[in-house]
């Protein structure tokens, strides 16, 4: 609850603005992130057999599988920085958390633009409410909340405390959402994996489990690429600030 | 038969990742002119 | 036991407070009423079909009352700066947060009381089912709604736009207990006969109090820093 501290404080290098470190990762990242997305367009659209019933809508599932993975990750790396932020307590872990959590929302609205497309191509509805469906879109209501606890005003250590807190909590919340609304109404999703108690698995061929796995390595290096690229900025913009405060402190002195 | 829903959803998926990559440029740029602007101050 | 020593001393001080002025009971059950008022209109009271709608109700009041009364316990405690005076004095971040809940609690028990019995009586509803099990499950899901919310008010209260912000983090958090309440409630009051699944229901929302209030007595500590 610190109210009576609103400013930033100062504490600054001796030059702030020179440039930091070497840009050899994020090329490196950028580099194999284009590589192996485009091998996995290659395996989606040229490798992978079409599927029997569901035609070539079926290859929606590539991506979509891989953004929701991409999701899930970005908000357990979310967790992961919070609960180290609330330890550690440098900013550096704050940033990584928040960066991780907006590539998240960004994934999660893919999962939740291509689902419906798939749904109404394969079910002839666009939506329905179905565990799955339903928990990701909780998981993207709960990162919201997430995001706007980081617009409040005040200083960054506080925001960036109460959305650590909010990172955990969340990130708990997700598997019991889950598992109530398994258990609240269930079938129609097409379980691939494992074994679904009362769902029969589908099966996948093995062209189709190389697509998916390698569309899946192709959207985890471009997470790696973006929230590298994400924590960059976000430093950069960290600098400035403190950089201003110091111009303001010695226009005013 | 259901191509017009592949290519609906491969579009979306990329205009949002592209989106994702305009806006954080965006952001780039913006703290570049920033520093710029305070180097310039600097001198 | 100082713990619950100052948690109950604290949620006594509230709830005299509440007592002296009765500002948020007050509002907290003409808003149930006109709750219920609202939804007269919206369904029919005199169909049949009504009676399906009925658990809904009951905890679209509960939420909506309830929040009324979270967001209030904490941001009342910052108009004079006495959240200051509560985190220095000699108790600790969890008995703010133990007491804040007893209290919270304790108020949205007295709203439910009084508001169900008048939904049931406005909607002229006849309780097919047992009244023990539905008075347990309603306890079970007031606990796991009002000890996150609870918590959830605290990290909000830092918000200026706290009044704004609490449902936003509320609603996504609790919707495991929602979901698993009004499942409970629906089948206790009109169809006793899977009274066993109504039991697992509330086996999952008693799991997800204990998780939640476990961890929100230890993250609470976290919220309520100076």
């Amino acid at each position: 609850m610190s109210m009576n501290l609103e400013q930033e404080k100062p504490l600054l290098p001796d030059s702030p603005l020179s440039k930091s470190k070497s840009a050899y990762l994020p090329k490196v990242l950028l580099g194999s992130t284009i590589i192996t997305m485009l091998t996995s367009i290659y395996f989606i659209f040229l490798y992978a057999e079409e599927e029997k019933t569901m035609g070539a809508a079926q290859k929606i599932f590539y991506f979509h599988v891989s953004s929701a993975w991409v999701a899930f990750f970005a908000f357990f790396i979310t967790c992961l920085f919070s609960i180290l932020f609330l330890v550690k307590r440098q900013r550096i872990y704050d940033t990584y958390a928040y960066v991780s959590a907006e590539i998240g929302v960004v994934f999660t609205i893919i999962v939740l633009t291509t689902g419906p497309i798939w749904a109404k191509s394969a079910w002839n509805t666009w939506w329905v409410w179905e565990p799955r469906l339903i928990t990701t879109l909780i998981l993207f209501f709960l990162y919201i909340a997430y995001i706007m606890i980081r617009q409040m005003d005040g200083v960054w250590d506080k925001k960036a405390r109460l959305a650590s807190v909010f990172g955990i909590i969340g990130f708990v919340d997700v598997p019991i959402v889950f598992f109530a609304i398994r258990w609240w109404q269930t079938k129609l999703h097409p379980v691939v994996f494992g074994e679904g108690s009362d769902q029969s698995g589908g099966g996948i061929a093995p062209s189709m489990l190389a697509a998916l796995l390698i569309s899946i390595l192709a959207f985890t290096i471009l997470y790696a690429y973006l929230l590298n690229k994400g924590v960059t900025l976000e430093n950069l913009k960290i600098k400035v600030e403190q950089y201003k405060e110091k111009l303001r402190m010695d226009i005013e002195n | 038969m259901t191509y017009q829903y592949m290519y609906a959803a491969y579009t979306v998926a990329w205009v949002v990742i592209f989106g994702y990559l305009f806006i954080l440029d965006r952001k780039q740029s913006k703290l570049k002119k920033d520093i710029e602007f305070l180097k310039q101050l600097e001198k | 036991m100082n713990l619950v020593k100052s948690a109950l001393l604290l949620a006594k001080k509230d709830l005299f407070s509440e007592w002296k002025t009765k500002q948020v009971l007050v509002t907290q059950i003409i808003f149930a009423s006109l709750v219920i008022v609202v939804f007269s209109f919206a369904f029919d009271p005199s169909n049949n079909m009504t009676k399906a709608v009925i658990p809904g109700i009951i905890w679209v009041i509960i939420v909506f009352a309830g929040i009324l009364g979270l967001n209030r316990s904490i941001v009342s405690e910052q108009r004079n700066d006495t959240m200051y005076a509560l985190l220095v004095a000699p108790m600790e971040p969890a008995g703010i947060y133990l007491g804040k809940f007893i209290a919270n609690f304790t108020m949205i028990m007295i709203v439910e009381t009084i508001a169900i019995p008048f939904l049931f009586l406005l909607f002229d509803f006849n309780m097919a089912g047992s009244i023990p099990y539905f008075i347990l499950i309603i306890f079970v899901g007031s606990f796991g709604f009002v000890s996150i919310g609870t918590f959830l008010a605290a990290l909000a209260g830092n918000s200026k736009s706290s009044e704004m912000l609490l449902p936003l983090l509320l609603f996504p958090i609790a919707s495991p207990v929602l979901i698993g309440v009004t499942q409970a409630t629906r089948i206790v009051l009109s169809d006793m006969s899977k009274l066993s699944s109504a039991l697992a229901w509330t086996q999952m929302v008693t799991s997800y109090d204990v998780i939640f209030f476990v961890i929100s007595l230890f993250l609470i500590d976290y919220v309520l820093e100076v």
